[in-house]
């Protein structure tokens, strides 16, 4: 039986109600249209990670994305969440945002090609409403206009 | 796809294709450093791709944690979080 997250989160919360889980109005359903080894791929992460030079995340309620190169060796990645699970991910971003698994799985020809950059927000923000129809089809235009083929989305 | 290790989340919110992974949450694709299992991991989650049928189905990495399946890393991770809280 996998560890429960909920009930630690309801305990967090005690004693306001529990954070509430929004799910999309509409599910989405897209087909594969290609196999992998052909498909351009994305990563998405809601660790408000970005690169040094790039501008802060302001915690809590940041409705902003950041567009992070592939290329691994386009810098180091800044992880800006408040979250208290910050510790472990801080020390290797990697683990949240495997950018250099991702190249070397192109190089391998596992994976056809990267997204010329990555997308990363805010997890855990309130505005569900907002996230519905500003942030997610903002994020999908980028992705589009990227001409990507798969999105990846970790969690944070 | 989401990729994640918090399956009781992953099941109410219902993200149209969800790989879950075994691991303490922080540590999707596995320990620091340790570039070659961050590489399994990922593989293993593009490999299921093809695999998904509908929308909300939710398909197990069968990713351990730990060699052995223990899972006393799972005590200690929630008094972590109840404790920085």
């Amino acid at each position: 039986m996998p560890l429960e997250y909920l009930p630690i989160m309801a305990q967090n919360s005690a004693p306001k109600p529990q954070r509430e889980l929004a799910s999309p109005s509409k599910t989405a359903w897209c087909p594969l249209k290609k196999p992998i080894s052909e498909s351009r791929v994305a990563l998405l992460s809601s660790a408000a990670l970005r690169l040094a030079n790039q501008d802060p995340f302001v915690p809590r309620e940041d409705l902003s994305y950041r567009r992070v190169a592939s290329d691994p060796k386009a810098g180091e990645i800044i992880i800006d969440h408040h979250s208290g699970i910050g510790r472990v991910p801080k020390e290797d971003p990697e683990i949240v945002f495997p950018r250099n698994s991702l190249a070397k799985l192109v190089d391998e020809r596992i994976v056809g090609m990267l997204s010329p950059f990555h997308l990363s927000f805010m997890g855990g923000l309130r505005r569900h409403r907002e996230i519905e129809d500003d942030l997610a089809p903002a994020l999908a235009q980028e992705l589009k206009q990227a001409e990507v083929d798969l999105a990846l989305l970790v969690p944070y | 796809m989401v990729i994640g290790t918090a399956l009781d989340i992953m099941s109410k919110v219902a993200p149209p294709r969800a790989a879950f992974v075994d691991h303490p949450v922080g540590c999707t694709f596995g320990s620091p450093h340790d570039r070659s299992r961050n590489e399994t991991v990922l593989a293993r989650a593009l490999a299921e791709l093809p695999r998904f049928t509908q929308a909300g189905e939710i398909r197990d990495l069968h990713c351990d944690w730990t060699p052995g399946g223990d899972r006393a890393w799972e005590e200690e991770l929630r008094a972590e979080m109840l404790h920085d809280h």
